[in-house]
């Protein structure tokens, strides 16, 4: 059985690490530790939004929140719940896979992907995340001719993130201009939490 | 403030007695002022928009009462050595941007160093002594009015934990931001029994306050303007203490809670920040003064319900 200690942590933390850990494990059965009322009733609603049974305990001035599931489903089978978002709005994530697009000529290749960064600021506040990865991270490093242009979409709001073990394997991890490091875990996650995943190549 | 003891003189016209939203003193037989004053910890990220924000937040009460902001002072707490100037200047940018938007001006303020940034006004407004709105005197027949859709608390919560959308967390900015200028604006050409703001206490509870054992009001919950996320957040689970809170102080006074749907009862209970006016006014008029209010630009307006006389309480439909 998962447990989670949510003990002294402010709301949203609870239904927040209750979440990390129904997303990243599947458990069929899950306790969460909590130090008041209020959490029990989120954490509790939460567990219920995924298909787990609940049942909650009092210990003193600690509660107990378990979880189980029901049926034979196994939750990694159910789509995560997608935020909802205001309408027109979705959440885009561009994984950018090289520093040129396609294939044929890599001069033309690194011009046409100079030109599609800058293009997607017509995205607006639907470009959610830009993830760079393989030849991609050499866009986001200090001498990139859209460095200027990355930085623009990271202020208004865009989350920006170079995967660090490519970063390392190239010898670029000091030349960083933007953004922050990721790695294949947390890429997962985003590319399932988005609504919509851009790739380019 | 429970049990303690305040001189007063018969020129007080509301004081602390009634749960009002600002005090307001007669300076002759034309002029009364309003005196209010909110401030609080950051509730956005971009300090230029907590300042927009903060300084809403506390014009509000002005606009409650029936009158207008004149005036306004900054209370500030800011941790310089961690924090430095450059994001305190855009908030109080901020700030300044909204009284100026009221018609007022800010004439100075006091700031404290402190480890966690706070921020709001201490405002003085000016209302005419037979003019003033005040939460109570709701009237049989009456129809209630709000005029922002609610879920702030929510959605912040969803903004905390990382989950929200970059559309949400601009729309939650500009819907907390947004004075109540508008809406008392529309709402000062009608007959207006009685008006409140809603904020921490959620619509149920600053509700509570205007029927306080007086009145009973029908309230025809899928008329409630709720703002877009909302339900679904407080379907995972993402909501904040003060909803919690809030339930437990007035569930009390609430009828036909057994059975009702539990998200819908959180996101009534829900703490909101610089929310709309709540206001009572005729029956006849109700359907107009929606017209003008969406006019105005307040396109969440909406009737949400009726005032009754033969109960005391809130009646959830």
């Amino acid at each position: 059985m998962a447990s989670v200690d949510a003990r002294g942590l402010t709301c949203p933390a609870p239904v927040l690490r209750a979440r990390e850990v129904v997303e990243k494990e599947a458990p069929g059965s899950i306790e969460v530790i909590v130090d008041n009322a209020a959490a029990v009733e989120n954490v509790s609603r939460f567990l219920g939004s995924r298909g787990y049974a609940v049942s909650d305990t009092a210990e003193g001035n600690l509660f107990r929140v378990l979880g189980t599931l029901e049926g034979e489903e196994p939750l990694s089978a159910v789509k995560p719940v997608a935020a909802k978002v205001i309408e027109g709005d979705a959440k885009v994530l561009v994984l950018i896979m090289s520093d040129r697009m396609g294939t044929g000529d890599d001069e033309l290749g690194r011009k046409l992907m100079v030109s599609y960064v800058k293009t997607l600021n017509e995205m607006g506040p639907s470009l959610w995340q830009l993830i760079f990865v393989n030849g991609g991270v050499r866009l986001t490093c200090k001498d990139s001719p859209v460095l200027e242009e990355i930085k623009g979409y990271e202020k208004a709001g865009t989350i920006v993130l170079s995967c660090g073990t490519c970063m390392e394997f190239l010898g670029l991890t000091a030349n960083k201009g933007v953004g922050g490091l990721t790695n294949m875990l947390d890429i997962v996650l985003a590319t399932e939490n988005a609504d919509k995943v851009v790739t380019f190549s | 403030m429970h049990g303690l003891d305040f001189p007063t003189d018969e020129n007080v016209l509301v004081g602390k007695g009634t749960a009002d939203d600002a005090g307001v003193y007669r300076v002759s037989d034309e002029l009364a002022l309003i005196q209010t004053v909110d401030f609080f910890t950051p509730i956005v990220d971009d300090p230029y928009d907590f300042g927009r924000v903060a300084a809403a937040n506390a014009l509000s009460d002005v606009y409650a009462m029936g009158g207008v902001p004149k005036t306004a002072m900054n209370i500030v707490a800011w941790p310089v050595e961690t924090m430095g100037l450059e994001p305190l200047k855009a908030m109080l940018a901020g700030g300044a941007e909204k009284v100026r938007e009221a018609g007022a001006v800010l004439l100075g303020g006091h700031s404290v160093e402190d480890e966690e940034p706070k921020y709001g006004l201490s405002v003085t407004g000016y209302v005419h002594p037979q003019k003033i709105w005040k939460n109570q005197g709701l009237r049989e027949g009456d129809r209630l009015i709000l005029t922002k859709g609610i879920g702030t608390g929510i959605l912040n919560t969803a903004i905390k934990g990382g989950l929200a959308s970059q559309a949400e967390v601009k729309m939650v900015t500009e819907t907390m931001a947004t004075l109540n200028a508008a809406a008392a604006e529309v709402v000062r050409a009608f007959d207006v029994s009685a008006c409140t703001d809603v904020t921490g206490f959620g619509l149920l509870g600053h509700l509570g306050e205007m029927v306080e054992g007086k009145c009973r009001v029908e309230l025809e919950t899928a008329a409630v303007p709720i703002l877009a996320g909302t339900y679904d957040y407080a379907a995972m689970g993402l909501v904040p203490v003060g909803a919690h809170r809030n339930r437990d102080f007035r569930q009390w006074m609430v009828k036909g809670l057994a059975g009702f749907d539990p998200i819908l009862r959180d996101i009534l209970f829900d703490p909101q920040t610089s929310g709309g006016l709540l206001f009572g006014c005729r029956a006849g008029d109700a359907a107009e003064v929606v017209a003008r209010l969406h006019d105005a630009g307040l396109e969440d307006s909406a009737v949400i319900g009726t005032v009754c006389s033969d109960d005391a309480g809130i009646t959830l439909c």
